[in-house]
């Protein structure tokens, strides 16, 4: 993790390493930067989370905005004054900031707006790998592709000259393998800007009514044919290859591919990286291919460099183009450099290199191997939380499950999760459920996810007398993205005490009447809980409340606190496994067949000591050698 | 110069990352372009980490091509199974004996593959390989947690690595808490102690 010192280093030239969003942090820096908002995802989260860190050093508001399109919204306040300002967020955070953006085209910025979109091709962190490359066709807006962390810092001071010049918000979309690859990056000067706006009304230009919006979206398509021309010439869509009779048409994390499958193939060929995607620099690409016989696009997800390249080689006659259409490569999955260099290989009929060729039966020895997936941590509160749902309701219930670490509860040996779309989608979905079948069902949202888009839903289910019950798995954090505050932590971005919203308050306040906060620690409480909220004629909610453990462990430590983990009595263990069967907890493993705690891991939850049916799991006594 | 590719795999929570990054600050240092990939959010909570660095003049993709890993730095043996396609029978395979057993062997959802299986694999189709029980040496240095800089410690003993030691410990003094600075050192010293003694990887 770069540390503030470099973010904020005024040393011109220096050289340091930087993860592609810690670039894109100090690239908003320079840039000038002075309001970022964001909603934490995997894999954008750094960009905001170290600028958050330096906030208040470096003179910018930052803020954990309660989801992405409220974020859209601060930062374009905040730009319609004057101010620059950065919005970041993961590729699905977009879709629900996209109604916030897609008019701001239309009314345009003052201080330049950039919004980050980082996707993630194989969904190693995500529902779904959309490619927002999309966005920038629908709401017809610039949009830059950066292939490195070098890139990824120049091109956000690049997007925000654009952004102030055609007074429009810019895309910046990055891909998992460039967020999060670190790369040496040349630090640039930090150029000062005012902190301070001034909003000027302009009615015609800023109240999108249908008479001034229809005037506007030519304004739109009017600004966006100059930044074509720009595009055309602009220095971010270059050759950066020449020679051979074959053509490469790419961008992004794609060119790293590209460039090593031509040196390891040993191809001579021609290389046209694009930047600036949209608007796409036809004539450039028109210049290009027009040398040559055959034109590969490398791309990952959908074919949108490919299509705008057939669109350009229309009236060009006979060119082979290679892309997803004609199956050269996959539309689905991040790409590498291994599959660009088989994809090519198979195509100009060149041997693969030996390294390439499997000599060795990988697959079989995979196979042979133990899963390692994610899985919820020693202590963690939402194993409780799941393991009461187990005990109380008895598999009765459907779970619709969301967003968030809680979602690892799908696997063995808990099991709970029927359904997972989208952030909030579990207390919707429930409500429908809930009017067509008799099964009871439960929404399970975080603390973080409930203020995110779960209120919606949940005075939808009040409104319409929806029998559902919503479980909010509140561990003081949004988790699984880095520990970042929400408004039910009161704590702001930048560290500062704010006002806490309290969940059950929320819940009251929506006109739920069966409102029950719990311990899931606690398991007799949280069954209880959990029966009559089930029993309920109408919506429930039901909070179970526990820090995660891995906050709690951390700031025991930090307080000098020791964490006094459980242990075995063997006399009474008849090593039943029902620990291990039952709750899967890391901490609890077998050693020459019989089941001992790690003391190093166990954070004392207490669980198992009440799952145990023998009570052969008490707390450990301070000295360890003088118990049984 | 093409790459030097070097694929370290784990499990979460075994400080995977801070050794590629510990090795891609010391590349940087001397004066090489790196790439250090790295997965964050749900590929972490105790599940499999693999992260490569690549050091070179030029380099341009954050992952290793199939097969072409100089060197294999397994922190964990099943970890270092499942991450085999990145190297090739030349590779070196520096692998730490100590498993972390999965929740699923765990539980018996899985079947467990013994250190003996592991090694019977590595042993028939990789001509060099260092098995290190880094855990003894890490205890020795004082901490489970260090068995990560034990095993850099015997990469940086192998010579096959394009970084000077020096660097590496300069990187690591950057890298980790103060507190804990006397510790990594320690055990990064252990390592390369037991690494030396496999001369035949000299050269």
């Amino acid at each position: 993790m770069a540390d503030s010192k470099t973010l904020l280093s005024k040393n011109v030239g220096e050289s340091c390493l930087l993860l592609g969003n810690e670039a894109i942090a100090r690239g908003a820096i320079e840039a000038g930067v002075k309001v970022v908002t964001t909603y934490p995802g995997t894999p954008s989260s750094e960009i905001a989370d170290s600028l958050s860190r330096i906030a208040k050093e470096a003179g910018i508001y930052m803020e954990y905005s309660t989801n992405e399109i409220v974020a859209v919204e601060v930062a374009a306040g905040a730009s319609l004054c004057g101010v620059r300002a950065l919005s970041s967020m993961k590729h699905v955070g977009l879709n629900v900031a996209s109604d916030a953006l897609i008019t701001l085209a239309y009314t345009g910025v003052r201080g330049g707006l950039v919004v980050v979109s980082a996707d993630d091709p194989s969904c190693w962190s995500s529902q779904n790998e959309q490619d927002n490359r999309y966005y920038a066709l629908l709401a017809n807006l610039p949009c830059l592709e950066p292939s490195n962390s070098q890139e990824a810092k120049d091109w956000i001071v690049y997007a925000f000259d654009l952004s102030e010049k055609f007074e429009l918000p810019v895309l910046f979309r990055t891909t998992t393998r460039v967020s999060h690859t670190l790369a040496p990056v040349e630090l640039g000067v930090i150029r000062e800007r005012s902190d301070h706006g001034k909003f000027v009304p302009e009615v015609k230009r800023f109240v999108m009514v249908p008479d001034f919006a229809r005037v506007r979206h030519a304004v739109l398509i009017e600004k966006m044919k100059s930044i074509k021309e720009l595009s055309e010439k602009s220095p971010l869509n270059k050759i950066v290859r020449e020679g051979g009779k074959i053509g490469f048409v790419t961008s992004g994390a794609s060119f790293n591919y590209t460039m090593e499958a031509i040196d390891i193939l040993n191809i001579k060929a021609s290389v046209l990286k694009i930047g600036l995607i949209h608007p796409f620099p036809e004539q450039l690409v028109k210049d290009f291919i027009k040398e040559f016989e055959e034109v590969f696009v490398v791309e990952e997800l959908e074919p949108y460099i490919e299509n705008a390249v057939r669109s350009s080689a229309s009236a060009l006659g006979l060119i082979r183009i290679n892309g997803k259409s004609n199956g050269f490569l996959p539309r689905n999955g991040e790409l590498s450099t291994s599959i660009v260099v088989k994809a090519l290989a198979k195509s100009l009929g060149k041997p693969l290199p030996r390294n390439l060729v499997n000599e060795i039966p990988f697959e079989e020895i995979q196979k042979s191997l133990p899963p390692r997936p994610p899985i919820l941590c020693p202590g963690c509160p939402h194993r409780a939380s799941f393991y009461a749902m187990k005990k109380a309701l008895k598999g009765a219930q459907i779970n619709c499950t969301d967003i968030g670490c809680y979602a690892l509860g799908v696997q063995a040996p808990l099991k709970i999760g029927d359904l997972l779309i989208c952030m909030g989608a579990s207390v919707g979905a429930a409500c429908g459920m809930s009017k067509v079948q008799e099964r009871p069902v439960v929404a399970i949202v975080g603390d973080s996810t409930f203020f995110h888009a779960s209120i919606p839903g949940l005075i939808n289910a009040v409104y319409n007398n929806h029998r559902i019950v919503l479980i909010v798995l509140d561990n003081y954090a949004t988790a699984m993205t880095g520990f970042q505050p929400h408004p039910g932590t009161g704590f702001t971005g930048i560290g500062d005490q704010g006002k806490r919203v309290v969940i059950e308050e929320v819940a009251k306040g929506c006109g739920v009447e069966l409102v029950e906060v719990v311990d899931p620690y606690d398991i007799k409480q949280t069954c209880d809980a959990l029966k009559r909220a089930i029993e309920y004629l109408g919506p429930s909610v039901v909070v179970a409340r526990q820090k995660c453990s891995l906050l709690a462990v951390q700031e025991k430590r930090r307080k000098g606190e020791s964490v006094i983990p459980y242990r075995i009595i063997k006399d009474k263990c008849n090593n039943c496994l029902a620990c291990i069967k039952v709750l899967g907890c890391p901490a609890i493993y077998l050693s020459n067949d019989m089941v001992m705690i790690d003391a190093d891991t166990c954070t004392g939850c207490s669980v198992c000591a009440q799952v145990c049916p023998y009570k052969a799991i008490e707390i450990s006594r301070i000295n360890q050698n003088e118990s049984v | 110069m093409r790459a030097y590719n070097i694929v370290i795999a784990g499990v979460g929570g075994q400080g995977v990352l801070l050794t590629a990054e510990i090795l891609g600050n010391s590349a940087l240092k001397e004066g090489y372009d790196v790439r250090v990939s790295e997965i964050h959010g749900m590929a972490q909570r105790g599940g499999s980490v693999v992260c490569d660095v690549r050091i070179g003049k030029r380099v341009y993709a954050p992952t290793t091509p199939d097969g072409m890993a100089d060197v294999m730095l397994g922190l964990e043996p099943i970890e270092t199974l499942r991450y085999l396609k990145f190297a090739s029978p030349q590779t070196l395979i520096i692998m730490n004996t100590r498993s972390v057993k999965p929740v699923s062997v765990l539980m018996g959802v899985a079947k467990d593959l013994s250190l003996d299986d592991i090694t019977r694999i590595i042993n028939r189709y990789y001509d060099n390989a260092i098995l290190i029980d880094a855990m003894e040496l890490a205890m020795k240095a004082g901490s489970p947690i260090v068995q990560n800089i034990v095993m850099l410690g015997v990469l940086a003993s192998t010579e096959r690595l394009p970084i000077n030691i020096n660097t590496l410990k300069e990187s690591i003094k950057q890298l980790v808490s103060p507190k804990y600075f006397e510790l990594n050192m320690k055990a990064f010293e252990l390592g390369l102690k037991t690494g030396e003694s496999y001369s035949s990887f000299r050269h």
